[in-house]
């Protein structure tokens, strides 16, 4: 029992196991969120699930919907690799499936963050809006066809607990790809 | 020699597989969206929704700003220097709100003279195309009463414009100057 054990790549399992929650969680609770005035507007994004919400409608753009769904299969794809893995770790496929893996959660991380930052830089300097990525701060708009008016909008916006569970989850998943040596060199009972 | 090579050949074969499920997914989705908005490749970044609540607004008279109406004469208080004006606030926009607050600076039309500040009493949620009364308070300053007897001694009524306005409809703070719109209102004259 012990043998079979010693076998198992505990930081895949846990890194599978959290990735799928993640997934799961990612469907209804955004990474991270916006919110500007009272709900009159907001966005809420995750790599799997982005929705915008404007004066009480809920909708989705179709080329963000498609990335999400790009985003979805592969963590999900890298999830069950890693589940596969983890169980077989000293198997001669093993490695390919490890390799397959237990990047995709970083990089899905790392690129949802930059897709964040590129997106507030833009719409600063095309709108003039600064939007804050975490925390809030008021953003004053003049109207050009309504001369004499000018609107302060106050703009909220953070990081959720679904993208700390991400980042748990990626990190498992790298702590995977370190201790696969270990659990590959273990000789055999 | 020979069971390397079947090893060799399987994991080729995993490989492979695993990077054709990489292309799969990969590429499925966004050719999937693109096939779907083909002829309309506008409609990949602009869904149908927002073109709707464009029209809501463009429809709904949105864009000419809420009907305000006074509901009979001010009330004045000469202890607090107060004059409370019932209002009539008509949600033109496609949806529902809450006037947080409304405040301005109120000047004498005739000579510009500063005469106080005007606030509603508090905040009030108007569902979408509903009326709901607002209570709006002008409170002269000691200075004012002073001009209103020196300047205007005679007149029953005086004509005041409300400049500085600031209002927050729903955390969204509109300032607009004193040209934007007619601000002008004509209060009772409290030095008579």
């Amino acid at each position: 029992m012990n043998g079979l054990l010693s076998k198992v790549n505990w930081f895949a399992l846990a890194g599978g196991i959290t990735t799928i929650i993640m997934i799961a969680a990612s469907m209804v609770y955004p990474w991270w969120q916006l919110t500007v005035g009272d709900n009159l507007l907001t966005a809420k994004a995750s790599p799997v699930n982005t929705t915008f919400g404007a004066l009480g409608t809920s909708f989705a753009i179709p080329f963000i919907w498609a990335l999400n769904v790009v985003s979805l299969l592969t963590l999900l794809a890298s999830a069950v690799a890693m589940l596969i893995y983890s169980l077989v770790p000293r198997n001669s496929y093993s490695k390919h499936l490890l390799d397959f893996g237990y990047k995709k959660p970083l990089f899905i991380v790392i690129f949802f963050v930059i897709g964040l930052v590129a997106t507030t830089l833009i719409c600063q300097m095309v709108l003039s809006l600064s939007i804050p990525l975490m925390g809030s701060t008021t953003s004053t708009l003049s109207i050009p066809f309504l001369p004499g008016v000018s609107i302060t909008l106050l703009l909220s916006a953070g990081f959720q607990w679904s993208f700390l569970v991400a980042i748990v989850g990626a990190a498992l998943c790298i702590a995977a790809r370190l201790y696969h040596k270990k659990v590959a060199s273990v000789p055999s009972m | 020699m020979q069971s390397q090579k079947d090893g060799s050949i399987g994991m080729d074969k995993i490989k492979l597989i695993l990077t054709l499920i990489t292309i799969v997914i990969t590429v499925v989705p966004i050719v999937g969206v693109l096939l779907a908005n083909q002829g309309n490749l506008e409609g990949l970044f602009i869904p149908p929704e927002i073109n709707d609540i464009a029209d809501k607004f463009s429809g709904s008279g949105g864009s000419d700003g809420p009907q305000v109406e006074k509901v009979g004469p001010p009330e004045y208080d000469a202890a607090s220097r107060t004059i409370r004006q019932t209002l009539e606030f008509k949600n033109t926009f496609p949806l529902d709100i809450t006037l947080k607050s409304m405040s301005s600076d109120v000047q004498c039309v005739e000579h510009g003279f500063d005469l106080g500040a005007s606030r509603i009493e508090e905040p009030v949620s108007i569902p979408m195309g509903e009326t709901r009364t607002v209570t709006l308070l002008i409170t002269w300053t000691e200075d004012a009463i002073s001009h209103f007897r020196t300047e205007h001694p005679s007149e029953e009524n005086v004509q005041v414009v409300l400049v500085n306005v600031g209002v927050d409809i729903s955390g969204i703070q509109l300032q607009l100057d004193q040209n934007q719109m007619d601000q002008r209102m004509e209060i009772p004259n409290p030095a008579l």
